[in-house]
């Protein structure tokens, strides 16, 4: 049986889809003074969690324990911080602190020894201040009062952690936990996402929650960009060929041209 | 009297008189009997029958059929001469025709749908040297070909009719329609698709032409139709013959079985021989098996013998079923099975390292990124990052980015023969300028050109280090794209954190 459990399982890919990403909070002027640091406006959680949420839970996703697969989630802080690697070996995968300003953050996963695979490295910007919208005239970062009241900011990033060729051993652990399939309507507000603005609005009032309905829609999105290039193609195509055929003709008669 | 008065009137044609004459006592008779023939009898039947028909006659005499649908409900239906337009005509030409009187005069023209526009393929210089080159065909007759199918609407007979390209080989049917289809099945498949790819494949099984088939056929008809009378002679004794052969088989067999029946009974293991008890069923199944190896020399085909169809279902692979319970459970899991090809060695160095799937993101070509983003974004669609990066959505980005890149090809050529045009025509506007002034001042002329032509070219270097830097920068986005905000604010206040 060992011998077995080291064999690939050819032509299967596996995943997990996962999220990633902050939420930020406004200290109260009360909660700036009890700490150590007292010019840190924001309390701030990053995490990495199951892709969807728990019914009645008031935290983005994290409707699984992903520490089935993950042996250990590193986050990568700013060097300003004191111990900027934070390693968190067992769930929840998340580090919460205070601080004034937004930087990257550089999150490792290690997985499980039986899967036999490397660390993925990925990034997230923490965000603290509040999402706007492009262009529409408001200040970029509102003020410190417009952002306590507009409550927790969230910045989450669905992906799908994929598996190809998984050892028989470790495509067993996966399949012992399916993960808790994203619902598929829309019952809380939808996690804002940079890449499609328009769901500002949508995004307010409340703790976001990653639905199927939203990769349905951007699918939609995506093949209606498609449906308008390809009509511009077809377009621009005759276009060109008109063109292509005007330079020939006019060449043609330079040379004649040139000729005589 | 020589004429009777009865005689008279016959001469007159004046009817008789209510009370006949004794002159024909005969007549009369006869006149009632034909009255009494029956319809629907034959009047050469009825002579022949006479009056003593039989009853059964009397069924046949009303012919049963079902009466005559009133159309038209009575009354006379208007019809009235009047122009229409019809939506199907470019030139708007007005013709008129017969119309119900009552009907909608502005109802477009009922025909117009039927005329239906194939969908005319065309391609760029581009697209020809990239796809289409073939050698046995230039471009230009390559055009030459498509400009004759789209004229006569697709019809080959008629283009092949036509097809007169100078100084050009002799093409057949086949070979016209070989290239055409060739042209357009590569067009489809190279080009942005709309839909799925079902859609996509059956519009390419409908442009599929096998050259070598349609050859052979028409040389089978050929064949066929030119046989002698000898050989169609002798073709049907042959087809006779074999029939007879058939026959005698069929004879023979049923000759045999019957014998077989007759002296083994239900040994002879055929089918339609039911045993008296189940129980003997079972036995005589058991001796039949035994007794086969006997009967089987004498019996070419044994009836019930489930080896022949294992035989033809064993070597049939069977296909991977994924039936929809696998399927269940795939979708659960989130596994995707793809086919493992076997001829590849399983190395180690082929093997997919565990990654997020935004890893595969499609990208867009180094030079086109700036304008491939711009222009998606005019659409709403970020060029770097998707919100829900699942295997379906990174499938339609990238036939997104694919078909934005070609846009931004295309009107680059667009640009470049433009630029092109201008030059060409300010030349021509010299020479001829120099023609007309008999080279009195031929140099300012070519001098603007030339000048022109420089400034296009700075206009384009510059352009060119722009766009390098903008992509430079993109790629060092795309490198970051894993985090979610970062190209929102990478540009904004981006506050570092400096603890004391």
């Amino acid at each position: 049986m060992a011998s077995n459990d080291r064999v690939r399982v050819r032509g299967v890919t596996i995943h997990r889809p996962v999220i990633y990403g902050n939420t930020a909070v406004v200290l109260t002027p009360k909660e700036r003074e009890a700490l150590p640091s007292p010019d840190h406006t924001h309390r701030w959680t990053v995490a990495v969690r199951s892709a969807a949420s728990a019914p009645d839970s008031d935290i983005v996703g994290g409707a699984d324990d992903l520490s089935y697969f993950i042996k250990r989630v590193t986050f990568k802080l700013h060097d300003t911080y004191t111990n900027p690697n934070r390693n968190v070996d067992k769930p929840p995968f998340e580090v919460s602190e205070t601080g004034w300003g937004e930087f990257e953050i550089t999150i490792r996963i290690n997985f499980v020894a039986e899967s036999g695979e490397k660390a993925v490295t990925f990034y997230h910007h923490l965000k603290l201040h509040p999402w706007t919208a492009a262009g529409s005239g408001e200040p970029e970062i509102p003020s410190i009062e417009a952002a306590a009241k507009a409550g927790p900011v969230h910045s989450w990033q669905y992906d799908e952690i994929v598996f190809s060729d998984p050892y028989q051993v470790f495509l067993n652990i996966l399949t012992a936990h399916p993960p808790t399939p994203l619902p598929k309507h829309r019952r809380r507000p939808v996690p804002f996402h940079t890449a499609n603005p328009a769901s500002l609005e949508a995004s307010k009032g409340g703790t976001p929650e990653f639905t199927q309905e939203m990769e349905k829609e951007e699918a939609d999105r995506l093949e209606k960009a498609l449906k308008t290039i390809v009509e511009d193609t077809h377009k621009w195509r005759n276009k060109l060929i008109e063109k292509e055929n005007e330079s020939n003709r006019l060449k043609k008669e330079l040379e004649a041209a040139l000729q005589s | 009297m020589a004429a009777s008065a009865a005689d008279v009137r016959s001469i007159l044609a004046i009817p008789e008189p209510p009370v006949a004459g004794s002159s024909q006592p005969t007549k009369k008779p006869q006149g009632s009997e034909r009255a009494k023939k029956p319809d629907g009898i034959p009047r050469e039947l009825y002579a022949l029958i006479g009056p003593h028909a039989p009853t059964l006659a009397a069924q046949f005499t009303k012919p049963r059929l079902k009466q005559k649908p009133n159309l038209g409900a009575g009354g006379r239906v208007k019809w009235e001469w009047r122009p229409f337009k019809n939506g199907a005509r470019s030139d708007g030409l007005r013709l008129s025709h017969w119309a119900k009187a009552g009907t909608d005069t502005e109802s477009e023209y009922q025909f117009a749908k039927y005329n239906v526009q194939g969908t005319p393929y065309v391609y760029t210089q581009d697209e020809y040297t990239r796809l289409l080159e073939d050698s046995s065909w230039t471009k230009e007759e390559t055009d030459y070909l498509f400009n004759l199918v789209r004229e006569y609407d697709g019809r080959f007979f008629v283009v092949h009719d036509r097809y007169e390209y100078p100084n050009g080989p002799r093409r057949s049917l086949e070979d016209l329609k070989e290239r055409y289809f060739g042209v357009c099945r590569k067009l489809i498949r190279n080009r942005p698709w709309i839909g799925d790819e079902a859609g996509k494949k059956a519009v390419l099984d409908s442009l599929t032409f096998d050259k070598d088939r349609e050859v052979a056929r028409k040389n089978y008809v050929a064949s066929l139709e030119h046989r002698t009378p000898e050989q169609i002679a002798e073709e049907d004794a042959l087809y006779l013959e074999l029939e007879k052969l058939k026959e005698n088989e069929r004879r023979f067999k049923k000759d045999r079985d019957e014998l077989l029946r007759t002296l083994c009974g239900i040994e002879s293991g055929l089918p339609d021989i039911h045993a008296d008890e189940d129980g003997l069923a079972g036995a005589a199944f058991e001796t039949k098996r035994k007794k086969k190896g006997v009967v089987g020399s004498v019996e070419p085909q044994t009836p019930v013998t489930p080896s022949a169809n294992t035989v033809i279902s064993l070597p049939q692979p069977q296909p991977k079923k994924t039936s929809a319970k696998s399927a269940a459970y795939d979708a659960l899991h989130c596994i995707v099975r793809t086919e493992v090809d076997q001829t590849s060695s399983s190395t180690k160095a082929a093997h997919v390292p565990v990654h997020l799937r935004s890893y595969k993101v499609a990208q867009p070509k180094a030079a086109l990124a700036p304008r491939v983003s711009q222009l998606l974004g005019e659409l709403g669609i970020s060029h770097t990052r998707l919100v829900m990066p699942t295997r379906d959505n990174l499938a339609k980005f990238a036939a997104l980015i694919d078909a934005a890149q070609q846009l931004v090809e295309i009107k680059k050529a667009v640009d470049k023969h433009d630029q092109d045009i201008q030059t060409t025509k300010a030349r021509l506007a010299a020479l001829r300028g120099e023609t007309v002034e008999e080279g009195d001042a031929p140099e300012t002329p070519m001098d603007v050109d030339d000048g022109a032509a420089d400034a296009d070219g700075e206009g384009d270097g510059r352009a060119q280090s722009v766009m390098s830097t903008r992509s430079a920068r993109s790629r060092r986005q795309g490198r970051r794209s894993m985090s979610v905000s970062s190209v929102d604010t990478a540009g904004g206040p981006n506050k570092r954190q400096k603890q004391r």
